[in-house]
């Protein structure tokens, strides 16, 4: 039926010259009628209970060493930053509805993964309550942090995105909306856990708590978050360094309390887009503590939008790894605690050209320095073996929604 | 077939042939009027509700419509890629879908005249008295 509504102005073009000579009143009025018939049958015929969205990037990446910054080396292939994702959304009842979202990345061989699966509910209008997995809301762009449609950058800006290595939880949430005139505030308290091989290695987090604040004019956002969790690390990526034969204390939390505080503001008046957030993780231990910001900020010219990011990430308790994590010397394998470090900042300038609705395209050029102040997230093996402290990330990435 | 044609083909004989106004339009059973900043709300998924309380369901004119074009432009100040980035954050964080999407203003007003609580908008020469309008924006 509604192929047939589309192929309509087709036939249009034909049928026209002969209708417009016998459009009485009497012909309008019962076409109306047919008309009127016709939309209840579309309506009744459209099956609104399930929908499917997805989204899809692809680009190249190259860096001008094998410092390994956001996971770029002299040697990246496209794989790495292609991504296909398909989500499903469908309707239980009036107020509960299930999603689905499978993401297939090319890193992974393409092989699907479930990013969300979660139930929700709005017993009032206001209110959500969801529980299954979910992104873990730590920063502003968590929930699309693989969408890079809406994103104005190639990636997130690694000096606050790139510490954390979770992205995902097991859990439930709760959010409220408070509507005002030309304003809302949204209350989100989120709870669960999670288990994923991070970066650096496996990684627990049990028993978070977190609340996170959103208040926005639409043009103003600023947002607030604070969490805890019991968090195991065990730097998994570190040990495969050393023959299996020895053995290596690669444990960094074991239990230990972690805490994350978030805070985030965005302007965007339809011209100008900027945004900047600044972060703190503590946790006890030699696992890096460590303060970052960003700052990022752009301007639209028509379907271009030009941006210009810095950003910075320090670790706060040097003093907790003086000690050596690998110690052969017989082997000539002596590995520091202190590589586990953050003392980087990194300058970015870029555009997202809007080709057409559903489909942008961004170059990024990222100059990142500081690095041989510490090689926590960094490619360790080239780090260890070579002097280097900076390293220019450049990057062409397609992404689209659909 | 040919009905279909000679649906369209009253369409267009309604159809202006320079663009008046853009109105938006509601069903006959629902509110009389409604403000700018409701209507927008609706349209940016910040609200779900009509000014007496029933849900809302928004209808949209396709991408590239000019008459979408002018709606958008007054209304929630937003171009067709900002429209389609800000639904993809909608999407895919779980928030909400984007309104239905119509292909014309005969099937917005048919739209519009047969789903209680439905807002629209059409150009204001192909107003009939199968809705009402609520908003000249």
């Amino acid at each position: 039926m509604k192929k047939l509504l589309q192929l309509a102005p087709l036939a249009l073009a034909v049928a026209a010259g002969s209708a417009s000579a016998q459009s009485t009143e009497d012909t309008l009025a019962r076409m109306q009628q047919q008309l009127d018939a016709m939309q209840q049958q579309v309506n009744s015929a459209k099956n609104d209970s399930v929908r499917f969205n997805g989204f899809f990037s692809t680009g190249v990446a190259r860096a001008s060493n094998d410092a390994g910054y956001a996971g770029i080396t002299e040697t990246t292939s496209v794989n790495d930053l292609s991504l296909i994702a398909l989500q499903g959304t469908f309707d239980v009842t009036e107020k509960s509805q299930a999603v689905l979202q499978l993401v297939g990345r090319g890193a992974d061989d393409w092989e699907p993964q479930i990013e969300w699966a979660y139930l929700s509910h709005r017993p009032t209008n206001n209110l959500q309550l969801r529980a299954g997995k979910m992104r873990i809301p730590f920063f502003m762009y968590s929930d699309s942090l693989e969408v890079g449609y809406s994103q104005p950058w190639a990636r997130p800006p690694q000096s606050v995105y790139g510490p954390i290595a979770i992205t995902s939880y097991v859990g439930a949430d709760a959010t409220y909306n408070f509507n005002f005139d030309d304003s809302s505030l949204t209350v989100n308290a989120f709870t669960g856990f999670t288990d994923e091989d991070g970066t650096t290695g496996e990684v627990q987090l049990r028993n978070i708590g977190g609340v996170n604040l959103t208040w926005t004019d639409y043009v103003w956002t600023l947002r607030a978050v604070a969490a805890t969790a019991e968090a195991d690390i065990d730097a998994t990526r570190l040990k495969a360094l050393v023959p299996p034969t020895i053995t290596v204390n690669s444990v960094l939390a074991d239990g230990e309390r972690g805490n994350f505080y978030g805070i985030g503001a965005s302007y965007d008046d339809g011209s100008w887009q900027i945004i900047s957030e600044v972060t703190r993780v503590e946790l006890d231990g030699k696992f890096a503590d460590t303060d970052s910001a960003y700052l990022s900020i752009g301007h639209r010219f028509g379907s271009w939008t030009p941006y210009i990011a810095a950003g910075w990430t320090e670790s706060k308790d040097e003093d907790e790894r003086k000690g050596l994590f690998i110690n052969i010397p017989s082997q000539g394998v002596v590995v520091p605690e202190s590589i586990l470090n953050y003392q980087r900042t990194d300058y970015s300038v870029g555009t997202r050209w809007d080709i057409t609705p559903g489909v942008a395209i961004k170059a990024d050029i990222t100059h990142v320095r500081g690095l041989d102040k510490g090689y926590a997230n960094l490619n360790t093996q080239y780090m260890l073996s070579n002097d280097t402290s900076s390293t220019n990330v450049y990057t062409i990435k397609l992404d689209s929604a659909f | 077939m040919k009905k279909l044609s000679l649906i369209f083909a009253a369409s267009l004989l309604v159809s202006p042939l320079a663009m008046a106004d853009v109105v938006v339009i509601g069903h006959s059973a629902g509110p009389d009027s409604i403000t700018e900043n409701q209507v927008r709300d609706l349209y940016l998924n910040r609200s779900n509700q009509l000014p007496d309380g029933q849900k809302a369901t928004p209808f949209e004119m396709a991408g590239g419509d000019p008459v979408r074009a002018q709606f958008h432009d007054k209304v929630t100040g937003r171009n067709d890629a900002q429209l389609k980035a800000f639904w993809s954050k909608q999407v895919f964080t779980g928030r909400g879908q984007p309104p239905a999407e119509v292909g014309s203003a005969a099937a917005m007003k048919a739209q519009v005249s047969s789903t209680p609580g439905s807002i629209g908008y059409i150009d204001e020469a192909d107003v009939d008295s199968s809705v009402k309008v609520i908003l000249t924006p």
